[in-house]
């Protein structure tokens, strides 16, 4: 009982132990945000490496594979598959409408039956708001309103038509680039893009500004086929409108992958279906009717079907597709639907066995894999540092009990035990240990939730930008507190400082109470 | 018991302090024996082991090991071998059966006055007998504070009181658990004369109204004169005993 009270006391009339509390918020804190801002990195990168690619991947490079409507639908009949669309996939070029040229990742897709695999409809950015972003405090969003300068009369839910059939009013095939590819949106600190004015240089030399919205005008993309041997054939090059910007989340696919309509991609790489031909041996052929050498002409001797590269399968909801065994579990049906499909078409499309049946999981994996190692080395570090938080502790302890040494000779006269001394010292470093992890909870929690905003005002005041969405893939920092983590990290912070505190209270425990009433 | 045996007594008690590589002897055979009620002062210089025979007496540490040929060395509460006794029973003793009070009065700076005292309640009950007794406890408390004119210092912390009523706040704490014997190490020596004086009259009203054991060390001839016998310690050793005629039991 007086431990209680003297614990209580000792805590609220002390100096030394605030500085120990001091020691184990910031110790906590630093944990805590460091662990829940890593964590939440990794799971935004889990949830939206996703967002576009679906939950398995189905995939024959480069020449790819025919009847892949059929697989589509074989896949689509399985009760754990909700949708299932082919695409293309090929590296390519584009110039932008001010001579940039990039180097990029094109892929053809049907807008439509893509948007029922992935997210791609959410990603279409240019659509119709009907209020303004919730950080868009100045309201400087270009869609809203209608006097906005050239945006005027402007329509919205065209723009977002077109971009998810990636089709013109007229009727045109159209591409949907990244909202970063072009650089000629500007990323305001609210997150609202707007379209900016960028310096080119000109055909003179001089630098030259362009005001331009990327969505009104084209690109000119160039792509290169390739022969069934891989080896490329000629150049294609073509001009195509531009129907919207897609923003995922992922500044590495914002700025490298353009969607381009999945029949243009697919005439260009020479993947529609085509007759298939023979030619003769010799030029001229003997006509026996005629007497005469004629010219020979080609024999047209079946049909190559259209083929695409990959086949894009999301699950159905309620099929648990996050962890590494369930992923595992559903590619493994994947799997098997397209051995059955590979064996009904044998010698026509890849075998089974070297068919490229990947998760969402493989295709991500090394990224996933060095943000995970990355967390651990960050919290292995400041785990380290905060472990001197029980040397801090220790030397406070220790200090303590040496300027109160008479305080236990006077407990030990009153009758108080060893046992009960230590239980005291004990019990004031777990009271010292649950405070400053209580409030170093607090504090994290607040830093978190605040993050983004927090680093705004460094960046503005300080010019201090930590978090640069060029080097850490998303925009925005998670800002999500895993209370899971937070029990543990509050427990550590307790168990520190008892572990801190155990050897001063066993010190007073064993004090000769004589030579503690006789302390000067 | 009969009426004149000892509640407490020493017989051919030794007590060696180490200082470094130096065995320095304090007590060097004292044998005493203190009578249910009886008020003894033990008097002497500095150095001559008037605390260390008090701490003796409280259990606060314990006698030198004599050889056993000729060792008969022990101290004794109602008859009980202190050295018999384990840690947890001397610590329950000192609890229960003693009350200290020290020169510099040793108060808990950062308890009030009322919680100064219940400490000592919270140290012998524990958490579950306090919480139960809690009320009779802090009644008891108050009423000596109040016995003592503290009545209004309750709330007050140490630093803001007297050192006479100081030294009236650590009898009070002595004497929350009711003990049967009160030790006091030179309780009026960090006094002046006049609040001394009200001190000893404390302590000579407590021994009266509830038959308190007294012993009380002091170099001071005028504060050993309060009690009945005064043992005079010179150089570790009893040097003089002028125990009155009714309630003397051993001599050295």
């Amino acid at each position: 009982m007086y431990q209680a009270l003297l614990t209580r006391k000792y805590l609220t009339t002390k100096i030394m132990p605030l500085l120990a509390i001091a020691a184990v918020t910031l110790s906590v804190a630093t944990v805590l945000v460091t662990w829940s801002v890593m964590g939440g990195f990794l799971n935004t990168l889990l949830t939206s490496g996703r967002s576009m690619i679906g939950d398995v991947s189905i995939y024959w490079p480069n020449v790819g594979f025919p009847y892949y409507d059929e697989l589509c639908e074989r896949l689509e009949k399985d009760p754990r598959i909700k949708a299932a669309c082919p695409i293309i996939e090929s590296f390519g070029v584009i110039a932008l409408p001010d001579d940039q040229v990039h180097g990029v990742m094109v892929k053809g897709i049907d807008g439509t039956r893509f948007a029922r695999v992935t997210d791609y409809e959410r990603t279409l950015w240019w659509r119709p708001l009907d209020r303004p972003m919730p950080k868009d405090t100045d309201r400087v969003d270009p869609r809203l309103g209608t006097d906005k300068g050239y945006f005027a009369g402007e329509d919205w839910a065209a723009r977002l038509e077109a971009g998810l059939t990636l089709t013109e009013p007229d009727g045109s095939a159209a591409a949907v680039p990244g909202i970063e590819l072009s650089g000629w949106n500007i990323r305001l600190p609210s997150g609202v893009y707007i379209p900016g004015a960028p310096q080119r240089p000109g055909r003179d030399g001089k630098a030259r500004g362009i005001n331009l919205f990327l969505p009104d005008g084209e690109i000119t993309l160039h792509l290169m086929p390739l022969d069934k041997t891989g080896r490329g054939v000629e150049m294609v090059t073509r001009t195509v409108p531009v129907a919207n910007e897609f923003h995922s989340g992922i500044y590495e696919a914002d700025s490298q992958v353009v969607f381009v309509r999945f029949d243009l991609v697919q005439r260009m790489l020479n993947m529609d279906e085509a007759e298939r031909i023979e030619r003769p041996e010799s030029p001229f052929v003997f006509n026996p009717k005629t007497g005469r050498l004629e010219e020979a002409h080609t024999e047209v001797i079946g049909v190559d079907p259209a083929r695409a590269t990959t086949v894009l399968v999301r699950a159905a909801d309620g099929v648990p597709v996050h962890s590494e065994e369930d992923i595992e579990a559903f590619r493994g049906v994947c799997e098997s639907i397209y051995a059955e499909f590979a064996a009904d078409h044998a010698g026509e499309v890849p075998g089974s066995g070297s068919i490229l049946v990947r998760s969402w999981r493989d295709m991500n994996r090394t990224m996933i894999s060095a943000v995970e190692k990355e967390t651990g080395l960050v919290l292995f570090v400041f785990g380290l540092v905060c472990f001197t938080t029980v040397f801090l502790v220790l030397a406070i302890f220790w200090s303590m009990v040496s300027e109160k040494t008479k305080d236990i000779g006077i407990l030990r006269a009153l009758g108080g035990s060893t046992a009960g001394i230590t239980w005291l010292w004990l019990r004031y470093g777990g009271a010292v240990g649950a405070v400053g992890s209580g409030l170093g909870l607090l504090a994290a929690w607040i830093v978190v939730r605040n993050i983004n905003e927090i680093h705004q005002w460094l960046g503005d005041n300080l010019g201090l930008v930590i978090w640069d969405p060029s080097v850490y893939y998303f925009f925005k920092i998670p800002s999500d507190m895993d209370w899971q983590k937070a029990v543990v990290v509050v427990a550590a912070g307790v168990g520190t400082c008892l572990f801190g505190a155990a050897l001063p209270a066993l010190r007073a425990g064993l004090m000769d109470p004589v030579r503690a009433l006789r302390f000067e | 018991m009969n009426e004149t045996a000892p509640i407490i007594s020493a017989t051919d008690v030794h007590k060696t302090y180490r200082m470094g590589r130096v065995r320095v002897p304090v007590l060097k055979g004292v044998s005493l024996g203190i009578a249910p009620g009886e008020w003894v002062a033990v008097l002497g210089a500095s150095g001559s082991g008037k605390s260390t025979l008090l701490h003796l007496l409280g259990g606060l540490d314990r006698p030198d090991k004599t050889d056993k040929k000729n060792g008969s060395a022990r101290i004794e509460f109602e008859g009980r071998a202190l050295g018999r006794m384990s840690r947890g029973e001397l610590d329950r003793y000192r609890a229960t059966r003693i009350g200290f009070v020290f020169q510099f009065y040793h108060l808990l700076p950062e308890l009030r006055v009322l919680e100064n005292v219940t400490v000592g309640a919270m140290v012998r009950h524990g958490r579950l007998g306090y919480t139960r007794h809690r009320k009779e406890i802090v009644n008891r408390a108050s009423g000596l504070l109040e016995a003592f004119g503290l009545g209004h210092r309750l709330r007050h912390r140490p630093g803001e009181l007297s050192g006479g009523e100081r030294q009236r706040v650590a009898i009070a704490r002595a004497l929350i658990n009711e003990p049967r014997v009160l030790l006091a190490d030179e309780p009026t020596g960090n006094l002046d004369r006049a609040t001394g004086e009200s001190i000893l009259d404390a302590i000579d009203d407590l021994r009266e109204r509830l038959g308190l054991t007294i012993i009380m060390v002091t170099h001071d001839q005028h504060v050993a004169e309060r009690a009945e016998r005064v043992i005079r310690l010179e150089d570790g050793v009893i040097a003089a005993n002028n125990a009155p005629p009714k309630k003397n039991i051993l001599r050295t």
